[in-house]
Order: C-alpha cells, then structure tokens, then sequence
C-alpha cells in the first residue's frame, strides 16, 4: 500500500470491488445452466447484486481520487488489463460444478459480511454509509448461500463429498484477503480482527454442515497483483463489447 | 431437471404488499422443503419494493372448487365430520384476469366442510375459484426476518427497460455500421 492515505483506501476499494466484479462474471456463467429455474433466477440476482457493489466500491475509490463517479467505474472495468485488475484470486477460477460455485459464493458472502460489519464502523463516512446500504443485501446472499451449504452438506453422500471437495479447494484462497500485515488507517478494518470474525462466521455453520475446514492456515498466494492464467481469458470476455463499441454508453 | 418426474413439488406462493393488505397469489415454485419454498418464492417474486410478507403452501394441500364444478355437480360432499374442526384459510379468485386473493378464515372439520363453508361465508362477493387451505399447511415468513428478506429490495430503484435506451443505442450502431434492421 502507499503511503499517501486516500491513494491506500482508494486502491483498497478497488481491491474489494475488483472482487465482487469478478465474482459478478463467474456468477452470471451460470445463468441458463443453474440446477432449477429458480436458482437460476436467484444466482443472477445475486451476481447483479455484486456487480451493483463494485459500482459503488469504485465510485467510492474515485472520489478519492478525484474523478467523475459516471465515468470512472466504466473505466475501470472496460479499460484496464487483466494484470491491473486487484481481485484475490478465488474469485477468478472457473466455476466447477454446482458444490464448487455454491461454496464460493458462500464463503465470499460470509467475508463480506463480517467485512461490511466493520466497515459500517468506519470513521470515513462515505465509506460507512456505502457499507450500511449495502449490507441488506449481502445479509440475504448469506442467508441464501447458508441454506444450500446445510442442505448439500447434509443432503446425500455425494453432495456432501462434492461440497467438502469444494472447501478443500477454495478454503486456502478464501484466506488470502487475510493474508496481509493489514494496514495503518483508521478508515479501514482490522486484518486480525476480520479473520477471527469470519472463523467464528463459518465454523459453526460448516461444523453443522458435516464439512470440515481444512487445516491449511495460510494462503497459497499473497499479493493482489497475482492471478492465475483463467483471469485474462475472463477479462477478454467481460471488455469484448466494450472494445468493440467505445462509443457505447453503459 | 432433465424430465417432469424428477421435479422437485411445487408450492404456491402468497404475497403480501401492505400490513392491511390481503395475502396475494403471485404464482408457484418448485422447491424441496418448505425453507427452500420461501427461499425461492423470495427469490422470483420480490424484486419490487412492495413485500412484508410471504405465505408458502404446497399445491397439493390446496382444496379447490370453481364456480362451474359448483354450478354442475353442486357442493363436494364431505365424508369425514367427525374430525375435530380446525382453522381453514381461504382464497378467492374473482376474476378470470385475476390472482386468488385471501378473503378470511373459518373453522371446519374437512376440506369438503371447509369449501362448503367457504362458498357460504364469501360466495355473496362473486367467485369462480375457491382455495381453502389448513392454517397449518401455510408456511410463512417470519415477521423478525423482514430486514433479511425484504429490505435489500426497499432501496432498489426499479428501472423500465425503456430507462437504458437499448434501443435507440443499438440503432445508432447499426446505423453506423451500416447494418440494416
């Protein structure tokens, strides 16, 4: 992070809406291929939701930086290069089967819960009212997302197999948000604090669930500036439009 | 779901837009427990901000009479009026362009008791279906979890298509392109 404050929490909000645009795409592959109608509906809900928060997590990171809240979330999405993007790398790995892409979900909404919950504290206030109006929505994915990590953990032999396989998988990215020294400003959470408070998030819901947290204690990767090779194929997609017709309004 | 046998049961699924207002029927799911009906009734049809309340009941707990069956082979005779009575909702559908709206409760001891009492007690404001269902068949939404359920719908602006002007863009670029309609 750099030294200069609003330049952090600016490139800090970036971070957090990189992920939940990314999270966004990945989601909305499932549209027209989700296991019934009705979670169809429900998940693209959801990844219109998490498209709606990195909207404002970046015009939140441009009014820091001075520019305009119309056009800079664009800018963003449409003008940068996979490796300019800041998302963990959970959020970018292909979606898997139906346990892999449910897990993930459920263990991006439980972060951001207890994420928002510390941010509705912060002592900038864009940045607590921002948290505050989009906490309803979050508390409801994790509502959503906790039904079906209970019904697939303790659905059948092979749904819970499935969804262990998941959390083996995504568990240690899942701790990569944590993985930081944290950081000096007021405005932001506290790493430490954060992690302790997803653990006593997820526990009793896995333990509940028959699914057991791997033993791995830290991430596999650190920095935000790493990606796996699956990021620049999905940028590709997501800016094709964009490219083709600049002249586009969004 | 690949086949119709495989699909889950289907309930139907009551709206409610006001605390004054009737429960409303906004259409059906398919789910698998009654948590994953509201879960999904949820879902498809609170986009709007307009929901305080939900009401589930499986499809095949719904006792239904129409104005025709009614009018043809009169009320369904009840076999059972030895059963100890019990609290029946009931919904009534007006008219055909219609959703079957929640009129009141009765007391009776079997759904044919319930359909007869209710052609009796809400027949006089006109009728062409008659649901009745058991209280105790009505999953419903906890008053508690409105903030859960309902509130992240409060602060979305609902938007017409006609607000992103797709078309006139989309006309504009094929104008340029020289692609014809």
């Amino acid at each position: 992070m750099s030294s200069d404050p609003d330049r952090s929490i600016a490139e800090y909000l970036i971070g957090i809406g990189d992920d939940e645009l990314i999270l966004a795409h990945r989601d909305s592959e499932w549209t027209g291929h989700a296991p019934i109608l009705e979670e169809d509906i429900a998940f693209a809900n959801i990844a219109l939701d998490e498209m709606g928060h990195a909207a404002a997590w970046y015009r939140l990171a441009g009014e820091l930086q001075g520019q305009s809240a119309e056009t800079y979330p664009d800018e963003l999405v449409f003008a940068r290069k996979p490796d300019e993007f800041r998302n963990i790398q959970m959020v970018e790995l292909p979606n898997g089967d139906w346990a892999f892409s449910l897990m993930r979900q459920y263990l991006f909404d439980s972060l951001e819960t207890v994420r928002l919950k510390a941010l509705v504290e912060s002592d900038w206030d864009p940045l607590a009212d921002t948290a505050a109006k989009i906490r309803p929505e979050e508390l409801y994915h994790l509502r959503h997302t906790k039904a079906w990590v209970r019904r697939l953990g303790l659905g059948t032999e092979e749904s819970n197999q499935r969804m262990q396989n998941a959390l083996d998988e995504l568990y240690p990215y899942a701790l990569q948000p944590f993985s930081t020294s944290g950081n000096e400003f007021s405005a932001l959470p506290d790493i430490k604090s954060l992690r302790q408070a997803w653990k006593a998030e997820i526990q009793p819901l896995l333990a509940e669930s028959n699914l057991n947290i791997p033993s791995v204690t830290d991430s596999p990767v650190r920095s935000r500036e790493e990606h796996t090779s699956y990021l620049p194929m999905l940028i590709e997609e997501m800016q094709m439009v964009a490219r083709t017709e600049t002249e586009a309004q969004w | 779901m690949t086949s119709g046998d495989t699909q889950w049961p289907r309930y139907q699924v009551f709206h409610q837009e006001g605390p004054d207002r009737p429960h409303v029927n906004s259409g059906s799911v398919h789910a698998t427990d009654e948590e994953m009906a509201l879960q999904n009734a949820r879902d498809v049809f609170v986009r709007r901000p307009d929901c305080v309340s939900l009401w589930a009941v499986l499809a095949t707990d719904i006792h239904s009479l129409t104005a025709e069956e009614l009018e043809r082979e009169g009320l369904p005779e009840s076999k059972n009026e030895d059963g100890d009575a019990q609290t029946y909702q009931v919904f009534l559908k007006k008219t055909h362009s219609g959703s079957h709206g929640h009129v009141g409760a009765i007391q009776a001891t079997s759904p044919a008791a319930a359909l007869a009492a209710a052609v009796a007690n809400y027949g006089s404001q006109g009728g062409i279906v008659w649901w009745v269902v058991s209280d105790t068949s009505i999953v419903r939404t906890d008053p508690g979890e409105i903030d859960s359920l309902f509130q992240s719908a409060m602060s979305k602006p609902y938007r017409s298509q006609s607000f992103y002007h797709t078309v006139t863009l989309m006309r504009r670029l094929r104008e340029k392109k020289g692609i014809r309609e």
